[in-house]
């Protein structure tokens, strides 16, 4: 298992790199990605908290899972340029997430992630922070559903696709694309 | 009783952790974008791929806000004398303090006390929507804006507090506002909009007793009235609400136009909001020369 984390050291956030790479190898392992090597890059100088993951063959035998953070997304919000530990699980599990449902299949007719409708994307991280919760990652669930509904509207039905996707797994790309359309249009 | 609180001595519990402007200043991290490049918009909307984050953080600082303004208001009625309070000045004497300087009209009590009122209906409702949105109380770093809460000149405080903090909150739900409706939130859009009724109230009666009290003094109006293009600026947070679109609060002017302030005010806020807004980047590229020159140097 090979994962790397730059930089190694901070100099606009109080973040530790080695604090990355734990979290890292623990998502990495729990989501059997072990034969993956995976970078993370943090671009310190914004406190946004975007994140965004891609896939890279390298010499056509393993695919690489590069991940670039912004440092909002590890951030303590209670402390700003401070880091919390379940803020750095919960963004690397949802990356690791995509990756893996790209990887393992299911997901091979899915956008690439910068083509995903804003309702598409929602879709999908419920689908990946419903299975982080089962993971033993601390969330807060309603935080999620509000994202759904802002995308989804604010509907009966649209808490009822919230929910059948929070507690899915083993779902296709198909399959959540069509509830998370099937909600949009209710 | 005790009056005239310092801002560090106010009440919280574990929950909330404060930072200081200073604080939240020395951050060399920026929104704003790398080289120049500026983002065509920040402002809150719908479609803004973080827009439910966004909000959510908003709407605590909307929380804290409350908090902060129901302290003000509350503490107004309490710290200063009411004019004509002959029992009030005596016990006063007897406990030291012989100033007379700061009687206030009972009827400007009445009107700070129905502001806590107002106020403290606003903490419950915020902290309702916060739990609609997936927020939690103290998840985010409060900034301590109290220090215009605090003034031991009641007009300082009506400039302070209603006119300039209260000033902003109209901004904050008005911009709040737009985005439930954008967004079909049954119950941000609504709750906004009366909230925002009050507040236009607040401000208004910020403005007519600021003139009133200062109707025959026009040099404590003219400090007052300085002190409030401080806190103006302050409130701006480095360019967080100014007319810019690079702001993700707007300038609510019809709004504020009902609240008593006339047009060159208005013009005078927007253009120290935009002031705060370019010292703030020029600022943070100023710290991210710092900081990388520190990296540089390991």
């Amino acid at each position: 298992m090979t994962i790397t984390v730059t930089p190694q050291t901070f100099s606009y956030v109080s973040f530790d790199a080695d604090l990355i790479g734990r979290v890292a190898q623990s998502l990495v392992g729990a989501l059997g990605l072990e034969d993956h090597p995976v970078s993370i890059e943090v671009d310190e100088t914004t406190p946004l908290a975007r994140s965004s993951v891609a896939l890279s063959d390298d010499m056509g035998v393993v695919d690489n899972i590069s991940i670039r953070v912004e440092s909002g997304a590890f951030e303590d919000t209670r402390r700003p340029r401070q880091q919390s530990e379940n803020a750095t699980a919960t963004t690397l599990g949802r990356v690791l997430l995509r990756a893996r449902d790209r990887l393992l299949g299911g997901f091979g007719e899915a956008p690439p992630d910068d083509e995903l409708s804003l309702a598409q994307m929602a879709a999908w991280e419920t689908y990946c922070v419903g299975r982080l919760v089962r993971l033993g990652i601390e969330v807060n669930q309603q935080r999620w559903r509000y994202n759904f509904r802002n995308r989804h509207g604010f509907s009966d039905a649209a808490d009822a696709a919230f929910d059948r996707i929070w507690a899915g797994d083993g779902l296709t790309w198909g399959e959540l694309d069509e509830i998370s359309r099937a909600a949009s249009a209710t | 009783m005790r009056k005239f609180f310092p801002v560090e001595e106010l009440a919280r519990d574990g929950r909330f952790n404060q930072i200081t402007m200073k604080d939240r200043m020395a951050d060399p991290r920026t929104v704003l974008g790398k080289d120049g490049v500026r983002p065509s918009s920040n402002r809150l909307v719908p479609s803004r791929p973080d827009a439910s984050t966004a909000a959510r953080v908003l709407m605590h600082g909307i929380f804290v806000g409350e908090i902060q303004a129901l302290e003000g208001a509350g503490r107004t009625c309490h710290d200063f004398r009411t004019a004509g309070d002959q029992a009030r000045r005596a016990q006063d004497a007897a406990a030291g303090d012989d100033s007379g300087a700061d009687a206030v009209p009972f009827a400007l009590k009445l009107d700070m006390a129905r502001q806590a009122w107002d106020e403290a209906r606003h903490v419950e409702i915020s902290v309702k929507l916060s739990d609609w949105m997936g927020g939690e109380i103290g998840e985010i770093a409060e900034n301590t804006v109290l220090q215009a809460a605090c003034s031991t000149d009641p007009v300082l405080r009506l400039a302070g507090v209603n006119r300039a903090l209260e000033g902003l909150a109209i901004d904050v739900f008005t911009t709040m506002k737009e985005f439930g409706d954008l967004a079909g939130d049954p119950f941000l859009e609504f709750c906004e909009d009366w909230m925002l009724a009050d507040e236009v109230t607040h401000v208004k009666m910020g403005s007519d007793w600021l003139r009133k009290v200062t109707e025959n003094d026009p040099e404590r109006r003219k400090k007052a009235l300085e002190f409030q293009g401080i806190v103006d600026k302050l409130f701006s947070y480095g360019g967080t609400r100014s007319d810019s679109e690079e702001s993700p609060i707007g300038l609510a002017r019809r709004f504020r136009e009902l609240a008593g302030f006339t047009d060159s005010e208005v013009e005078d806020i927007a253009e120290v909001s935009l002031a705060a807004l370019n010292e703030r980047k020029d600022a943070v590229a100023r710290l991210q020369a710092e900081a990388a020159s520190q990296f540089a140097g390991r």
